[in-house]
């Protein structure tokens, strides 16, 4: 049996009085796309980054392709992982064609020695899964919010990664762009068995794509698969007494027939 | 013009100084791009008068002046990066305090030292013209290491300063890199002392990728391009220089800044016609 590719085993972080993320275990086989949603400042993010080895959980332990995650074979293991970070509000502005922005995703563009060329294949392969081909020479700092984001994205899938682990991908984008982006990441799981775990704040946006949502705020409150209901006392845990509940869809996650939905 | 060329080429002081100057002039374009990429404007700044103190040291203890100004360069670079930010001293506070204090120290440690035939001048302002055989195979060594990491860590340095999580996430050792960095802007301050002083080296250091950022579309081509610049700014500079009399460093500073007004003001007449001609 193939190991799962990635497994949380009670990730903790934060002291005992102020918890960041308490007794987190995930796992994730191969082709699964998971939707993390929770509110601001529940450690999404934060969980992101420690599967992406970039934070430390203070106890438990993360499992990549089966292997323990440690500081030695950190780098071996990150060149089967894709990662996308947040979209930050002050992006440097380095004057680069978008093409070299997606190549810097390939795992040897930074080899101290490299005898031959960068292959640009696999960078216009990546642009033409977020239709960006066509914006192959542009300046970067040219383009807008979206399509700079589409050539990030472009970034994380250039080296075909095992794992991709995607922080917020839709912000910047209109919904006719998220969806093809929704769309994209479900046929990069079934068809390459990569996969998937996004972090988003619209649950009914991604619900009709991903396998699986977990819902998280400092611990995850209820990991839902496909079809199943998430109870109301798992939203309210989450968001507080305060939030209003409303059912819209009876396909998505969280919203089976007769359910509700936030 | 021709007549003055040849007397300018056959002035032996000219003719020694050029290669010096124009190997300053590769290694901190070279450098520039990683400078303006990190923005690091004001830690060469900071590192340039800093290395005051090393000189004076050097003075006082009578050692190799060139060699103890780069260790005391490169520790003070090191300093500032890993100053922590968490205890309330961000890195521009952290380097305006090191420049301070360390130039104060410097200008102290130079006016008392032993040796009275200090050319505080020549320091503060530099001049490629009295640079001696000793300082030249300095130059070649500091250069050659310069290069030689940057040619090893470019790219690396490069991705970091687009976006150091993902760069992280893609296993770079990030801190490591920008330690190195630090390290190397350290040295390449040392390097241009000798041509533009303690005052004016952070002119050679970023001028030139100041240059070239409106016409470069990637790092190859920004480096290729600063290269061009630095070296077309300081030979009009070291022209300048042997023609007026004027002191060298600042001639040299001073025809980049020109070179950098004209290539910004046509950029921005370039952009002005693309969004107001081309588009009707």
């Amino acid at each position: 049996m193939n190991a799962p590719i990635v497994q949380l085993s009670n990730i903790c972080l934060g002291s005992t009085g102020k918890p960041i993320l308490e007794n987190i275990s995930l796992s994730l086989d191969a082709g699964h796309f998971l939707g993390i949603v929770g509110p601001n400042g529940a450690g999404k993010s934060t969980l992101l980054n420690i599967i992406a080895g970039l934070t430390a959980p203070d106890s438990g332990h993360v499992d990549l392709f089966g292997q323990c995650l440690h500081r030695y074979n950190r780098r071996s293991l990150l060149k089967q992982v894709g990662f996308l970070n947040q979209l930050q509000e002050r992006e440097p502005r380095l004057p680069m064609r978008v093409r070299d922005v997606v190549a810097m995703g390939m795992p040897d563009f930074a080899s101290p020695i490299r005898w031959r060329k960068l292959s640009q294949q696999p960078v216009m392969e990546a642009l033409a899964l977020t239709d960006m081909q066509h914006l192959a020479d542009a300046d970067f700092r040219h383009l807008s919010g979206g399509q700079r984001q589409r050539a990030r994205i472009a970034r994380a899938l250039v080296s075909k990664p095992r794992l991709l682990l995607l922080d917020e991908p839709s912000a910047a984008l209109d919904s006719a762009r998220q969806e093809s982006l929704f769309q994209l990441l479900r046929q990069q799981c079934d068809d390459n068995g990569m996969s998937v775990i996004m972090v988003e704040h619209d649950i009914a946006a991604i619900s009709s794509h991903v396998d699986s949502v977990a819902c998280l705020n400092r611990r995850i409150h209820h990991h839902a698969m496909r079809g199943e209901q998430i109870p109301e006392i798992i939203w309210k845990a989450m968001y507080g007494e305060h939030i209003r509940i409303m059912s819209h869809d009876s396909g998505c996650i969280g919203c089976g027939p007769g359910g509700s939905h936030a | 013009m021709p007549d003055f060329l040849q007397q300018f080429l056959a002035s032996p002081v000219m003719r020694e100084s050029l290669q010096p100057a124009f190997l300053i002039a590769l290694v901190t374009a070279s450098m520039s791009v990683m400078i303006m990429a990190h923005r690091l404007s004001f830690l060469t700044v900071g590192v340039s008068h800093a290395s005051l103190a090393g000189m004076g040291l050097a003075l006082t203890l009578s050692l190799p002046l060139l060699p103890a100004a780069s260790g005391f360069a490169v520790l003070i670079a090191l300093l500032l990066a890993l100053m922590p930010r968490s205890q309330g001293i961000s890195e521009d506070a952290g380097t305006g305090i090191l420049f301070a204090g360390s130039m104060a120290l410097g200008i102290i440690l130079v006016s008392s030292a032993p040796n009275a035939r200090v050319d505080l001048f020549g320091l503060l302002f530099g001049n490629i013209l009295t640079i001696t055989p000793e300082d030249v195979s300095w130059l070649w060594l500091l250069g050659g290491i310069i290069l030689a990491v940057l040619m090893v860590a470019a790219r690396s340095w490069w991705s970091i300063a687009f976006d150091s999580v993902t760069a992280a996430a893609s296993g770079l050792p990030v801190t490591a890199l920008r330690l190195l960095l630090y390290g190397i802007v350290g040295l390449t301050v040392i390097l241009c002392v000798k041509l533009a002083g303690i005052v004016l080296t952070a002119g050679l250091m970023i001028l030139p990728a100041a240059c070239a950022w409106f016409w470069g579309r990637s790092l190859f081509g920004l480096w290729l391009m600063s290269v061009l610049f630095s070296l077309t700014g300081t030979l009009a500079g070291l022209l300048w220089s042997y023609a007026y009399d004027w002191p060298s460093g600042a001639s040299v500073v001073l025809a980049l800044c020109g070179l950098f007004i004209v290539s910004w003001s046509i950029y921005g007449r370039v952009e002005w016609l693309k969004h107001h001609v081309l588009k009707q």
